[in-house]
């Protein structure tokens, strides 16, 4: 009797045993844990424009190669995604733009050149991180202060500096990470453009086009590929004094993927400059307004150009 | 688009992306049994434990505690910084905070037992083990059943927020939909599952609850 409890005991030690490795091992079924090294994973960012890459991305690996793939969604910057790309929790970082890597990772100065831009941080992150930044798709998605028609027109306002006048009335809503940004954030916006707003009200940045709309900020400062521009009818003011640099899109590798993968690098690089501006703006607009799902919005995509296999779409 | 009543459009999205739903309120559902499945795995045994040695249950019922008292968007982006992003850091999350609501209701469940039963269960010569198999377990099942369902329904709640660090689930839909232009009925979709998913595991589990109720129990009442 005795000895039978003792086993009995020793039995449920193991069991307790078995459920802490199991909790220190990774591969739980049906969530597709992300320390898997046999699975790609996708760095995509909160906006809309991100997802929809990144489901590009995604799709294209796993249909044209048949690896497995998942998403690391929602991150709330570049920053963060790059963090996430350096601490091994992400390979692919679906969308980054140089004006932001230049001036938030890379800490260095503004460089109005686009092809300048490009090449700096193609050559800095090779050598920095060992990443691999791709051409871009062909679509530049810059900062740009917006109004609605109707307030632009009371104001007659067509380009940043028209502005001025009116500034310390105004109430502008902006992307929280501009505001500390070193280069081109607020300090050096109010400096360049020598005027500053009433308020500044750091926000998500899919909620600016919102505020705008309902008139609760009258300048905003959004994204010049988002869909909601074209819904809302929302005018773009000019940035006069080039104050923005290139904001460049492209994806960016780890390159010991590219290693691991020898055949990754030839299917990512059927994107490159497959994706311009108006398309970008297009696909933004079907996933905003239309009430499809990013990865809705990309399969349609893909299946629409044959995954672009000819080469050309 | 906007023609369209928030109800319309919410069953357009639906018709639209019912598959990404169904598969990220699966993923969900899975995240969060995954956290209240550890938790139980060590916190039922460390009710048990509590329960024998009276002196640790101050220390351990409090530690749990303090947990629990932690913001869960804290605790979470604690834990990303060892864990990093993903799947595992929701997981590690919903792990911590199941913790007390079982440990504490095992305890109790374990305390609640007639001291009567247990000395003549001891008079019939149980070992420490079958009387914790034979009485002390199937007496308590229904209270520390209620700890697990409380659990599950607090984990639901906090896989939603585990979109912030890349885990997908619904919580996904939730913030796209914050960000989309008629985004009412995106939120919509996202939320619904959610509450539904929180509803329906109540329910269940609190039937599973009274089916193990013991029957001497129900008769006292």
């Amino acid at each position: 009797m005795r000895l039978r409890s003792l086993l009995k005991r020793q039995v449920t030690y193991f069991v307790l045993l078995l459920g802490i490795l199991f909790l220190g091992g990774c591969g739980l079924p049906g969530v597709g844990g992300t320390s898997n090294s046999q699975t790609i994973r996708i760095a995509s960012q909160s906006s809309t424009e991100s997802q929809i890459v990144a489901n590009i991305i995604a799709e294209l690996i796993q249909h044209e190669l048949g690896y497995h793939t998942t998403l690391v969604n929602n991150l709330g910057s570049s920053t963060v995604a790059h963090q996430a790309m350096l601490r091994g929790d992400a390979d692919i970082s679906a969308t980054r733009y140089t004006g932001t890597d230049l001036t938030g990772i890379l800490q260095m100065d503004n460089v109005k050149n686009a092809k300048k831009a490009s090449a700096i941080v193609k050559k800095q992150f090779k050598q920095r991180f060992n990443q691999t930044w791709f051409p871009s798709y062909g679509f530049a998605d810059t900062y740009a202060f917006m109004t609605t028609k109707q307030f632009a027109a009371k104001y007659n306002l067509r380009k940043v500096s028209d502005l001025r006048q009116v500034a310390g009335q105004l109430n502008a809503g902006v992307d929280s990470s501009w505001m500390q940004r070193k280069g081109d954030g607020y300090p050096d916006f109010a400096k360049d453009y020598g005027f500053e707003f009433k308020r500044v009200s750091p926000m998500q940045i899919g909620l600016v086009y919102d505020a705008v709309e309902a008139n609760r900020m009258q300048v905003v400062l959004g994204y010049s590929t988002d869909g909601r521009i074209r819904s809302y009818g929302l005018q773009l003011l000019r940035d006069d004094k080039h104050f923005f640099p290139p904001y460049n899109c492209s994806m960016v590798v780890n390159d010991s993927l590219l290693k691991k993968y020898p055949k990754l690098a030839p299917v990512l690089h059927r994107l490159d400059g497959k994706i311009n501006l108006r398309t970008m703006q297009d696909l933004n607009y079907q996933a905003d307004n239309d009430l499809m799902e990013p990865s809705v919005v990309a399969h349609q995509f893909l299946v629409k150009h044959n995954y672009f296999r000819g080469g050309k779409n | 688009m906007a023609k369209l009543n928030l109800w319309q459009q919410f069953w357009f999205y639906l018709g639209e992306n019912g598959n990404y739903v169904l598969a990220q309120f699966i993923r969900h559902f899975l995240i969060s049994i995954y956290g209240v499945l550890f938790a139980a795995i060590i916190g039922i045994p460390l009710g048990i434990l509590i329960a024998r040695h009276r002196k640790l249950s101050g220390f351990i019922i409090s530690l749990a505690n303090v947990i629990q008292t932690v913001p869960s968007l804290a605790l979470l982006s604690m834990i990303m910084l060892v864990l990093g992003l993903g799947v595992n850091t929701v997981i590690a999350t919903v792990f911590l905070y199941s913790l007390l609501p079982i440990i504490k209701n095992t305890y109790a469940g374990m305390q609640g037992i007639d001291r009567t039963i247990l000395d003549s269960g001891k008079g019939m010569g149980m070992t420490r083990f079958q009387v914790l198999y034979l009485i002390e377990l199937p007496m308590s099942l229904s209270v520390i059943m209620g700890g697990i369902r409380n659990a599950l329904v607090i984990a639901i709640g906090i896989t939603a927020i585990g979109s912030f660090v890349g885990a997908g689930g619904l919580g996904d839909i939730i913030v796209r939909g914050t960000n989309a232009t008629n985004g009412g009925a995106i939120i919509l979709a996202g939320a619904l599952p959610t509450a539904l998913m929180a509803i329906i595991s109540d329910f269940i589990l609190g039937i599973l609850q009274k089916v193990l109720t013991p029957r001497e129990a129900s008769i006292n009442k």
